[in-house]
């Protein structure tokens, strides 16, 4: 190939990716267009989303479902590892995370939350046969762990913190690793928030328990959309959906299926208290 | 374990297989086109391709498949999951394959390629005739080993959100909280595979050994 | 999306300490395929037709299976058989078994390669079989081997990534835990490409230098 060669082919090229660049005027109706809402979120979060044999199941797959009915489109997954996940929404992989993820104030931030879809409040899960640990104070001076980047690890650094001797906190890849360095007997207890510790003590009755009453302060979970105007529009369209399962008692129904109770959820959180 | 997930795991083994061989054979066409360009009298050429397999070689495939898959996007090309995947397994396996295959055309002895030339062989009838058969026979022992290399590193392509073989077993490792067996299952899945692949390549080695008269 | 690369400066020098435990993994883990790599290597040449079968048998298993599931059953599955091991030295441990396996074989084609008659002349001054292995063997075949190794070695450096699936607070989990910190992952990925691509360059051309320095005590084959 001659010099002019290659720099015809790098123009052309460099015009290509320009060419591509993702003209977004409306997420939602490019979406509609297109028959397919991609969605992402990681397939290790039981409630939410986690695989059951051959089938990715969770009170998520539900609720998209009903989504896409509505709006009249398939529901594509993508599923990450939770520290790509929200990477992957920044880079329009997809455009919405399912994850859930707590609603924070620096997350608020940075992103766009649809209405609470669930209460999330940290909650501590210790092994079944682990009697020293009957409130969460008692692992003062011990080793708990949670999933790295997650808020139920920022609320337990803080109360690992507040305990004497303060108890000594390790960070995972996600909550599953936790899970299973818990039963390995590495640390006593993990950071779960309350929904993810129900399951894993339902699942696993013989392996985990749940330490009652949740140590965080109240928090919600929802789904997270990026802040720019084009994704307005689709955050509405949940917030659209999540309203009305709430009034045709869809909502409570999917609570009960999945989290084994319901709960009274606010119509937005404007201001989390973390 | 139950029969239902085992036939799950041997599916995704399947789907290990199948991206590992695209990405091979994709390496390849890239491999060739590379070690071209190494090979070149011209710097132009000699210059990119020596940058390229440098990089690629150079930096972990786990960090390669998130650059592809969050670095792309800034630069407005979108690709889906087994894509990307595949974008960053051939392009890696492309630079070692170009290695290989420059190591295998520098062994075709001179002496040869003087007797072709003496037989009135052009230029490039000895390429196609004397160098490139040689050079392939010499590094299909080679060429073996980056497909196993290469179905073992596709172990990572979970990571942009590929569910092959070892992600199976995370994820029912994740809904039983047991994860030995299903690591221990996929171990044994990954070592049919590599000896599948191995015993292949033996195969071929001998059906193309380079006979002595 | 803007590409800022100003947003990782603040972070640099935890970069730098995740840097120093992935260089310190690798040098430990390097250390530990050499020896361990050797004890396999001679414990197949000399040891008898069972130790043969049984170090070749792992030896294939490691090189037939990823890295990451060697990884994952170790310090996933070893608790379930009584191993529980912390993520820095199960990780350790796993990059040390892989790297020893393949230094092992290495070091097998390395041994064969010694010519009959170095080991005669060893023998005829009245040598023992440990000292041939000792000063006659090992380190010819160290030299000979050192380009393959120094290929395996810097593969290591590489391997070293994947622990950061176990959170072993290396280069890569530090910088990955930076990105979602700054929100700056394109940024953060960039840098961690270049600081891998530096030590490998680094790596590989302090090897090149040391077969140039060696070539001298290499018998000609």
């Amino acid at each position: 190939m001659t010099r002019r060669a290659l720099l015809l082919f790098a123009f052309t090229a460099g015009s290509l990716a320009l060419g591509l660049a993702p003209a977004r005027a409306d997420v939602l109706s490019d979406a509609k267009a297109a028959g397919v809402l991609k969605v992402g979120t990681e397939t290790e979060f039981a409630p939410f989303d986690y695989i059951d044999g051959d089938k990715h199941v969770g009170f998520n797959v539900d609720f998209f479902d009903e989504v896409g009915k509505s709006l009249g489109m398939k529901i594509e997954w993508v599923a990450l590892p939770w520290d790509g996940v929200l990477p992957g929404l920044e880079s329009s992989k997809f455009d919405i995370v399912a994850g859930p993820a707590i609603i924070t104030k620096a997350r608020m931030q940075r992103y766009t939350f649809s209405s609470p879809i669930g209460e999330g409040t940290v909650t501590l899960v210790k092994r079944a046969s682990d009697a020293s640990i009957q409130k969460p104070t008692d692992i003062a001076g011990r080793s708990v762990g949670g999933g790295r980047g997650s808020n139920q690890l920022v609320q337990l650094k803080e109360l690992a913190a507040s305990v004497s001797p303060p108890a000594t906190v390790r960070e995972y890849t996600g909550a599953n690793e936790t899970q299973a360095d818990m039963a390995a007997g590495r640390i006593v207890a993990s950071a779960m928030s309350l929904p993810n510790a129900l399951a894993a003590a339902k699942r696993r009755p013989d392996m985990f328990a749940v330490v009652l009453p949740p140590f965080g302060v109240k928090a919600y979970f929802g789904y997270i959309g990026r802040k720019d105007a084009a994704s307005a529009s689709l955050m509405q369209a949940v917030d659209a959906q999540v309203a009305a399962m709430k009034t045709d008692g869809r909502m409570a129904k999917l609570q009960q299926k999945w989290f084994g109770a319901t709960t009274e959820l606010p119509a937005s959180v404007t201001d989390p208290a973390s | 374990m139950t029969w239902f997930l085992f036939a799950l795991m041997v599916q995704a083994a399947g789907t290990t297989l199948l991206i590992s061989f695209v990405a091979i054979a994709i390496g390849l066409v890239i491999g060739i086109l590379v070690c071209g360009a190494m090979l070149s009298p011209s710097v132009v050429l000699r210059g990119p391709a020596r940058l390229y397999v440098s990089f690629f070689r150079g930096v972990p495939l786990l960090v390669q498949l998130l650059l592809f898959y969050h670095l792309l996007p800034a630069i407005g090309i979108n690709i889906s999951s087994v894509a990307a995947a595949l974008v960053a397994l051939s392009l890696c396996t492309a630079a070692y394959q170009a290695e290989n295959l420059r190591g295998g055309f520098l062994s075709v002895s001179r002496g040869l390629l003087e007797a072709a030339e003496a037989v009135g062989m052009e230029r490039l009838q000895r390429f196609r005739r004397v160098s490139v058969p040689i050079a392939i026979r010499l590094t299909i022992p080679a060429l073996v080993n980056e497909a196993i290399g290469i179905l073992h590193a596709s172990a990572l392509i979970s990571v942009v959100g590929v569910i092959e073989l070892t992600k199976t077993a995370r994820n029912f490792a994740a809904t039983t909280f047991d994860p030995l067996p299903f690591y221990a299952c996929a171990g044994l899945l990954y070592l049919g595979l590599t000896y599948g692949v191995l015993g292949l390549g033996r195969a071929a080695e001998r059906h193309l050994a380079v006979r002595h008269a | 999306m803007t590409f800022d690369p100003s947003v990782v400066i603040p972070y640099l020098p935890a970069m730098g300490r995740g840097a120093l435990v992935t260089i310190g993994l690798w040098l430990a883990g390097l250390l530990a395929s050499i020896l361990l790599g050797l004890a396999i290597a001679v414990g197949r040449l000399v040891g008898g037709k069972a130790i043969n079968l049984a170090l070749g048998t792992l030896v294939q298993v490691i090189r037939g299976t990823p890295f990451l599931i060697q990884l994952f059953l170790l310090y996933f599955g070893g608790p379930r058989i009584g191993l529980t091991l912390d993520e820095l030295p199960a990780g350790l441990m796993a990059l040390s078994l892989f790297g020893a396996c393949y230094m092992s074989e290495v070091f097998r084609t390395g041994l064969r390669a010694i010519p009959r008659s170095h080991i005669e002349a060893a023998e005829s001054v009245g040598m023992s079989r440990w000292q041939i292995l000792r000063r006659i063997t090992i380190p010819e075949m160290l030299v000979l081997v050192l380009p393959a190794g120094t290929n395996i070695a810097v593969g290591l450096i590489k391997e070293t990534a994947v622990l950061s699936i176990i959170s072993v607070p290396e280069l890569t989990a530090v910088t990955s835990e930076i990105g979602s910190e700054t929100y700056a992952f394109v940024e953060a990925l960039t840098t961690l490409s270049l600081c891998y691509w530096a030590l490998v360059e680094i790596c590989s051309r302090a090897g090149r230098l040391l077969e140039q320095r060696l070539a001298s005590f290499r018998f000609a084959a």
